[in-house]
Formats: structure tokens, sequence, C-alpha cells
């Protein structure tokens, strides 16, 4: 196993795990707000690590590049739909938890 | 490894249709159809078939889940409160019919295994005509030159599904009800983004139809699901006519194939012969602008469109 086959496996492992967080977060997780955070971590960094090292194993610029813009699409509809179940969930009076980590 | 993938892809298969139906929920009912139809699509692609499988990602996850997710909208305001119970009473018939159907689809895999492989009788007279056509993608020959009687009437059929929505709403003017629009102005950026690019990549499928995976019901099905995003902020509108554009759209995909496939009788050949591959490209635009038409007016529940808010 070359180097370059060493750091893509690498990337896809880290990269699944982070989606194997966010499905547990998502499934875990107590209102809409904390899930959609677990959630974007899967979509943001998980996707990124996953293309990323698939681009590296084709060895090919076209499809790296494919990759690439994959994941820029992917995060443009992740983020605003996160935004409008966000935006959703506070119009329908979700609890928003802060009790703990904002110092008054 | 292989074999342990494909035994969890087919078991979440089985495990995704059974909670599909059964569960009480007709929400989560629906969403697990959707994450069915994604499932699905990832086994006709571990199947070699790339063309079913973004056939079956556009158009049985995507399309039909947007169909399905609005008339759930339109049930709820009709009867907000939740039905108390969904489910049928169960049928004396329900293990009959269960075993029969288990045992129908069990005999047509066992003969499909013991059948003559794909380089058998009608494979190896396909790859062997193949060149002749012009076209590289055997799928896009058999759709439309060595079966397209069968692909005519696939969009005629989608045509019969408007014309009974057009039916069931009558000559009174009217149109379903529509979710209300997203107005947040991110949403903005993201047909900015989206819109242009579908059209993109639906020509893109268009073209390389020919000769790669793609053609003109992934083609369609993406400009469908770009209509309903249009539809979703407010830049399309349902009408309660539909004008000229809407009507030539609807029906071109059939009328096109049609005609050609008749006016080649003149010429002495048989129906729906096909005289090159520019009739293809021809004939594949125009079902593509049907397909995501009609899709698009099934989605509104409308019989036409109009330009919305901008």
């Amino acid at each position: 196993m070359t180097a370059v086959e060493l750091l893509a496996t690498g990337m896809l492992v880290v990269g699944a795990a982070f989606y194997l967080a966010g499905t547990i977060g998502l499934l875990r997780f107590p209102d809409a707000l904390s899930r959609l955070h677990a959630l974007t971590k899967a979509d943001n960094v998980g996707l990124l690590l996953v293309c990323a090292g698939l681009g590296l194993l084709s060895g090919n610029l076209r499809e790296a590049a494919l990759l690439l813009l994959i994941w820029l699409l992917a995060l443009l509809a992740a983020t605003i739909s996160a935004h409008l179940i966000a935006r959703r969930a506070l119009a329908d009076g979700v609890e928003v938890e802060m009790r703990e980590r904002v110092p008054r | 490894m292989n074999l342990a993938v494909d035994l969890s892809i087919a078991a979440g298969l089985v495990v995704l249709a059974w909670r599909s139906l059964a569960g009480r929920d007709l929400f989560r009912g629906i969403v697990m159809y959707i994450v069915f139809g994604l499932l699905l699509a990832v086994t006709w692609a571990r199947l070699g078939s790339p063309d079913l499988a973004m056939a079956e990602a556009a158009i049985g996850a995507g399309v039909t889940g947007a169909l399905l997710m609005v008339a759930y909208w339109r049930l709820r305001r009709i009867s907000p409160a939740e039905p108390a119970d969904p489910s049928p009473r169960r049928s004396h018939l329900a293990a009959a019919v269960a075993l029969l159907s288990t045992g129908v689809v069990a005999a047509i895999g066992l003969a499909a295994v013991g059948a003559i492989g794909p380089g058998g009788i009608a494979g190896r007279a396909l790859v062997e005509a193949l060149p002749a056509t012009g076209l590289g993608n055997p799928i896009t020959g058999v759709l439309v030159v060595f079966r397209n009687l069968d692909t005519v009437l696939e969009v005629a059929v989608l045509l019969a599904a408007y014309l009974a929505v057009r039916a069931v709403l009558g000559d009174r003017g009217e149109t379903l009800a529509q979710p209300p629009p997203q107005v947040a102005r991110l949403v903005g950026a993201l047909v900015g983004v989206v819109a242009p690019l579908s059209v993109l990549v639906a020509v893109y499928l268009l073209r390389v139809g020919s000769y790669l995976p793609g053609g003109a019901f992934q083609a369609g099905a993406v400009l469908a699901a770009c209509g309903v995003l249009l539809l979703l902020t407010g830049r399309l509108r349902a009408t309660a006519d539909a004008g000229p554009w809407v009507r030539g759209s609807l029906v071109v995909g059939t009328v096109v194939f049609g005609l050609f496939g008749v006016a080649m009788l003149a010429f002495g050949e048989p129906l729906l012969a096909i005289p090159g591959t520019w009739a293809v490209y021809l004939i594949e635009t125009a079902m593509m602008v049907s397909i995501a038409v009609t899709l698009m007016l099934l989605f509104a529940g409308a019989a036409g469109l109009g330009g919305g808010r901008r």
C-alpha cells in the first residue's frame, strides 16, 4: 500500500466515523436544533473526507474536480435545508437549551 | 466483504419496505419509502445498471417522494387531525397472498438464474445490432430503437395521468391547494445556483444518453425536480388553465415520437422505424420536455403553470 493509498484510506475511515457520529447524534439528541448540529458535521466534514479520499484514490484530476463539485453542491443544499428546518423549528417554538453553556 | 455489503443492502430493502407499509404514521411511511427508493438506486448501481440507478433515484425516490409529500400536506389540510387508525383491518387472506407472492417471486428468481445469460438470444442480437444504430448505450438503443413502442406508450401514460388530474379538477377553474412559498433570503441563492445547474445537468444527461448512462427519462426528472423547487419557492405558480406553451409541452413527446413512427411508413419502412441518430436526439428532447412538464403539473395538482414572484 503506497502512502497515497494509506492517506486516502485514512480519510475514508475518518469520514465514515463522522457519518456514524452524525447519525447517532441525529437519533439520540433531544431537540431539532441539536440534531441539525449533529447532522451538519456528517454532511460537511464527513462528505469532504469521503470525497477527498475517493479523489486521491482515483488518481485522476477530472474525477477529483467532479467530486469536489459534488461536495460543494451537497454543502449548498445541506446548508439551506438545515436553515429552513431550523427556522421552522423556531417558528414552531422549539425549546433552545442554553442554560449550561452560556454564561450570564 | 462484497457479499456482506450486498446482504445488508438486501436486508435493508426488506426492512424499509416493511416499515413504509406497516407503520401507523403516514409521514414516517413516506420518509421510509423515499429511503427505500434511494437504497434501491444503490442496488441498481451495484448490479451494474447506472441508467436504472439514476432513474430510480430521480423518479422513484425524488419526484415520487415529492408527490407523496405534497399529497400528505393536502390530506392534512382536508382533515387536520391524524386519522385514528389508517391501517386497514387484517385480512384472513393476507398470509395466503404473502405465501403466493413469495412463491411467484422465488420461481421467477430461480428461472432467471437458470436462464440463458446476458450473452443469450435477445442480448446477443442487441449487441450485434447496436453499432448499426449509431448509439453506444444499449439502454437508449432498446428504449428508442428496438422496443420503442413501449417507450411511446410510457410517455402516453404520463399524458393520461395529467388528463386524470384534469378530470378530477374539472372545469371549475380550480387547482389543488399549494404549499406556502418559502421566502427565506437564502432560498433565493439556492434557486439562483441550482436552477441553471439543473438545466445544464439535464441537457448533459440527454446528450450523453446515446453512448453513456443517461437519457430522456433521467433528464426529464432532473428538470421536473428543478420545477418543483421553483413551485415551492413561488417562482412558478399553479394556474387553473393551461396556456399554449404548457399544452404543447405536454403532448410534444408523444406527438413527435408518433409522427416519426408513422411518417416512416410512407418511405416503406416499418412502423416506428427511426431514420437516424439525429431523430433519436430530436425524439429524446421532445420526451424530456413532456416528462418534465407533466411531472411538474402532477406535483402542482394544476392544469397549467404561470410565472410567479421574482
